[in-house]
This record gives structure tokens, C-alpha cells and sequence, in this order.
């Protein structure tokens, strides 16, 4: 499956989901930590392994810097298809 | 068969042979699919991939876990050929002998790092596949050594020992995503890693066993496949000691 905007979102969405967090409406703008989706690290793994196992690659743990919101990590997929 | 009804997968580390291939061997048995790996290949694994029985259920990839890249090589070709991971067991390890003043520097890497870093390589790609389906078991071996100690194999009972706390480390850390972590001690198995006792050591050591004898693969296997039988959702954290009552 190709990582567009959609799928991305899909694949965060479903997380969330499972782990029962909440939220309005994912925007690129929206923080992974904190006061956004309030991700703790094993949550960070998790959604980094669904990640993975969706695209095959995942901006967690590719060595680079770590994504800070849903943008990032759209932004990962992005730039490695134009790569 | 559905994706659902697939049989199940275990990837279990260096069973090509020992206890290893014990395990492998009850795995089969048991309907698993298996995949295994070692430094290199041996009559035992050619037999299994000439097996019509087992016929697309064994899987075996010439690997060094101590390797990082072959670790995470070896647990990714597992998880795409079959979609799954429901049991790793971190098998792969070694012996080396030595009084500590006497112990060698290439020994004592030899034995960190396939022992521990090749154990958490291997389970650190594992537990991806896991944490993503929220479902798994792991089992890794450690050894009564590890618990009470012997003379002449301290830095082999030291990895052994770190591993029961790599365990309930991890059985914290995972069991809310539903995989169980458990550690398997098996005591002194008539395998080659219990080769280096010399012979009045393996008599002094049968003598003390309550149950008369040194253990075999399928004593061993019986306590893992117990552990990761997809029925056992709440033993997780535990060092289960397989030594016919030696440590008692």
C-alpha cells in the first residue's frame, strides 16, 4: 500500500483506536506528544511497528530525527518516495 | 485454510543442532511453523528441508545473531514469508570455560555478545512484529548457572543470569500489549554444550539430580511450548527451572 496522506492517517487512526486514545481530527500540525495524541515510548514503538508493518519503513526508528507531529511522519513517506 | 487457521510461527535461534534442534524439533511436532538459524548448516537442518512433512513449515537461514544485521535480517525474512511471529525463542548460545583470572578477551566477547546483545537484537526486531498484531511469546533460555553459579563458567553464568533480567524487564514492559515474556533454566542436557564437564562432573551431577539422569531437548521443549501455548495469557515475568529437581 502506497503512504499517502490517507493511508498514513488511516494506519495512526486505527492505532489510536486501539489503544483507546481520543482525538478530534488529526491536521499536520498535530503533536505526537504532549498535549496532542500524548503518546508515551511504548505507544511511540507501537505506531512505529504499525508503521512498519504497513509500509515496510517506519520514521521512528529509520536512525533519523524523530517525528514531533502527524506531518513528520507524512513528511518521512514523502520524502522517501521522491528519494 | 484461512489466514486465521494458518498454523502458528516460531522462530527459535541457533537449532541446528543441541538443545536448539530439540526445540525445533518439538515445534515441528507440535504444527508450527519454524524458522531457525545458525552460523552454518548442519545434516540435521538438510533432513528437515527434505522432509515432505514438514513441507513449507521449516524454514532455516544462515545467520550469526551476534551479527546485528544478520539478527534483524534473519527476523524480518521470518516475518515476510509468513505474515506472523507468535513464539521467538532465544536459543542461541555458548559455553566458553575458564577461570576468571585465566578468562580470554576474544572468549569473553564471544560470549557477551551472542549470549546477550545477540538476544536482544533478535528479540528487539521480534517484538516490532509482535507489538504491531499486540500478540506473542517469548521465551528465552537461560540456565540454573545463571541462578546458583559454577565454578570455571562465571562470565557464561553472568549472560545467563542477565538474561532472566532482560525478561521480567520486558514482561513489564510488553505484557500490556498482550505478549509474554518468560525465561526457561534448563539445568545439565545430554548436548554437546555440556560437552566441557569432564565425566566424574556429569556423575556427581546425575547423582544429585532428584530424578536421576541429565535432561533431554524434549524435557526442555515440553516447559516452552507450555509457556507459549496461545492459552497462557497471564504467566509472564518467570525463570521456570527445568533440572530434574537438581536446584530444589
Amino acid at each position: 500500500m502506497g503512504a499517502d496522506q490517507s493511508t498514513v492517517r488511516a494506519v495512526i487512526t486505527q492505532f489510536l483506536a486501539r489503544a483507546e486514545k481520543s482525538h478530534d481530527e488529526l491536521t499536520d500540525e498535530t503533536p505526537l506528544f504532549g498535549d496532542g495524541l500524548g503518546l508515551d515510548s511504548l505507544e511511540a514503538a507501537e505506531l512505529s511497528a504499525m508503521l512498519e508493518d504497513e509500509f515496510g519503513s517506519d520514521p521512528f526508528s529509520a536512525g533519523g530525527e524523530m517525528p514531533d507531529t502527524v506531518g513528520d511522519i507524512q513528511a518521512f513517506y514523502e520524502a522517501a518516495s521522491t528519494a | 485454510m484461512t489466514a486465521a487457521e494458518q498454523p502458528r510461527v516460531a522462530l527459535i535461534t541457533g537449532g541446528s543442532k543441541g538443545l536448539g534442534a530439540g526445540l525445533v524439533d518439538a515445534f515441528l511436532d507440535a504444527g508450527y511453523r519454524v524458522a531457525t538459524c545458525s552460523r552454518s548448516k548442519t545434516d540435521t537442518v538438510r533432513a528437515w528441508e527434505e522432509d515432505p512433512r514438514i513441507d513449507g513449515r521449516f524454514h532455516f537461514m544462515a545467520a550469526d545473531v551476534s551479527d546485528r544485521d544478520d539478527a534483524e535480517r534473519f527476523v524480518k525474512d521470518a516475518a515476510g514469508r509468513w505474515g506472523q511471529i507468535d513464539v521467538l525463542v532465544n536459543n542461541a548460545g555458548v559455553a566458553r570455560e575458564g577461570v576468571i583470572a585465566l578468562f580470554g578477551d576474544d572468549a569473553l566477547d564471544q560470549v557477551v555478545d551472542l549470549n546477550i546483545k545477540g538476544t536482544v537484537y533478535v528479540t528487539r526486531a521480534a517484538s516490532r512484529v509482535m507489538l504491531a498484531k499486540r500478540s506473542g511469546s517469548i521465551v528465552n533460555i537461560s540456565s540454573i548457572v545463571g541462578l546458583s553459579g559454577y565454578r570455571g563458567l562465571s562470565v557464561y553464568a553472568a549472560t545467563k543470569a542477565a538474561l532472566d533480567g532482560f525478561t521480567r524487564s520486558l514482561a513489564r514492559e510488553l505484557g500490556s500489549r498482550g505478549i509474554t515474556v518468560n525465561s526457561v533454566a534448563p539445568g545439565y542436557l545430554r548436548t554437546e554444550m555440556s560437552h566441557g564437564l569432564d565425566p566424574q562432573q556429569m556423575v556427581q551431577i546425575t547423582r544429585r539430580t532428584p530424578m536421576g539422569r541429565l535432561g533431554e531437548p524434549q524435557d526442555v521443549a515440553r516447559a516452552i511450548l507450555f509457556l507459549t501455548d496461545p492459552t497462557n495469557r497471564y504467566i509472564t515475568g518467570q525463570v521456570l527451572v527445568v533440572d530434574g529437581g537438581l536446584t530444589c
